[in-house]
């Protein structure tokens, strides 16, 4: 193996691993919330990290296919964050919100 | 913009002359298209192409260079033991007023560091941005009004 | 040599990339509010795959896959800052918390829904 294929092989291993670490830590954060807003953030957090880990492998085996499939996967990553946008503005916060008739005090609260 | 068809009708007839269209050739064909336009600039009136042409690809440099910075100012500042965050909302006046430069502003201003657009009011006038570091308002409307704004409105006027 | 720069090329590309996704996924940890995560997001971690998509361009040589890959880098620079934009003013809108240490606000107190009932 010459050198520049044994970095290059090192370095996709070194990639998936950050990657991975990082789809973790992502998956934490959407776990966790405390918001809606912030498990939408997260899961738009996974969609990136999922496009590298196509890019990687997409590398590893050189099957070059897979650049179509990081491309409609961040097409339906944006449009399902626009979609959940529309739905935390439609839906409104819920959050720490008591049931009907006690709104007012929540709201005055904080 | 005419030119600019005639730029890319240029290259696909260098494509056609040399019998390939592979990107390379495709573009070599662009470059050839625009030093036979530069050659003949002062009959054709395409000073200005250039000058527009180097304006968009600077405002693209820039806009690049920028993300590059804000990507690693947002690194430094999360691996950071403590950090030491004033985030805030600002108001940012607009100066350019059509649709479209508002949408490219509202985009690069999200992409540079510590700076991500909000919300534009009804009468398009004002900007709202949200900054990590919002200690010092007035330098960064200035840095985006000297930035940006000045850059968008130079290659689309 | 060209195969062996583009192999270099492509493995330093694969390292910088996935190091800012890494960072950006400890920012949303870290940072205290969602505005504040949005930062990290939409910048390290839009930069992250962008970056990840070059090194397949490169490492492709092959007209076709790396125009679509860099078709697909100018779009995800294109939708994320729209995402993010988007994702704030609803949480905003909505009357989701700035973080408590926010030091300005200059939004206009009508832009919250119901926030004059």
């Amino acid at each position: 193996m010459r050198p520049d294929e044994l970095f290059l092989a090192a370095s996709e291993l070194i990639a998936l691993a950050l990657l991975s670490a990082a789809f973790l830590l992502t998956v934490y954060r959407v776990v966790r919330g405390p918001t809606l807003p912030d498990r939408i953030l997260g899961l738009d957090m996974l969609v990136a990290a999922a496009i590298g880990f196509i890019a990687v492998i997409g590398i590893r085996t050189g099957y070059t296919l897979y650049v179509d499939i990081a491309i409609a996967l961040g097409l339906v990553g944006f449009l399902a964050t626009v979609a959940f946008a529309r739905f935390v503005l439609a839906r409104g916060k819920t959050e720490g919100v008591l049931p009907p008739g006690r709104e007012r005090e929540v709201r005055d609260r904080t | 913009m005419n030119l600019y068809l005639v730029n890319i009708l240029l290259a696909l007839t260098w494509g056609l002359m040399s019998g390939s269209f592979s990107l390379v050739n495709l573009i070599f064909g662009f470059v050839l298209g625009m030093g036979a336009l530069y050659l003949i600039r002062e009959q054709v009136g395409s000073l200005g192409y250039f000058q527009r042409a180097w304006r968009v690809l600077s405002l693209a440099w820039l806009f690049i260079w920028e993300l590059v910075l804000s990507a690693w100012k947002v690194a430094v500042m999360v691996m950071s033991p403590n950090m030491n965050l004033k985030p805030g909302i600002f108001a940012y006046p607009l100066r350019v007023d059509r649709d479209f430069e508002i949408t490219l502003l509202a985009n690069l201003i999200t992409l540079t560091p510590g700076t991500l657009s909000v919300d534009v009011s009804e009468d398009r006038s004002t900007l709202y941005v949200h900054a990590i570091d919002c200690s010092d308002p007035d330098s960064t409307r200035a840095d985006i009004a000297e930035g940006f704004e000045r850059k968008i409105m130079e290659a689309f006027r | 040599m060209i195969e062996i720069l583009s192999n270099y090329l492509t493995g330093a590309l694969l390292i910088i990339g996935s190091a800012f996704a890494v960072v950006a996924a400890i920012g949303i940890n870290r940072l205290p509010d969602v505005y504040s995560r949005m930062h990290a997001a939409s910048k390290a971690g839009t930069l992250g795959s962008g970056v990840m998509l070059i090194a397949l361009a490169i490492y492709a040589q092959d007209t076709g896959t790396t125009l679509r890959a860099l078709a697909g880098v100018v779009f995800f620079l294109l939708t994320a800052p729209i995402s993010s934009h988007l994702l704030a003013k609803a949480a905003y809108a909505v009357g989701y918390p700035m973080w408590k240490g926010t030091v300005l606000d200059e939004m206009p107190p009508d832009s919250r829904i119901g926030a004059d009932d």
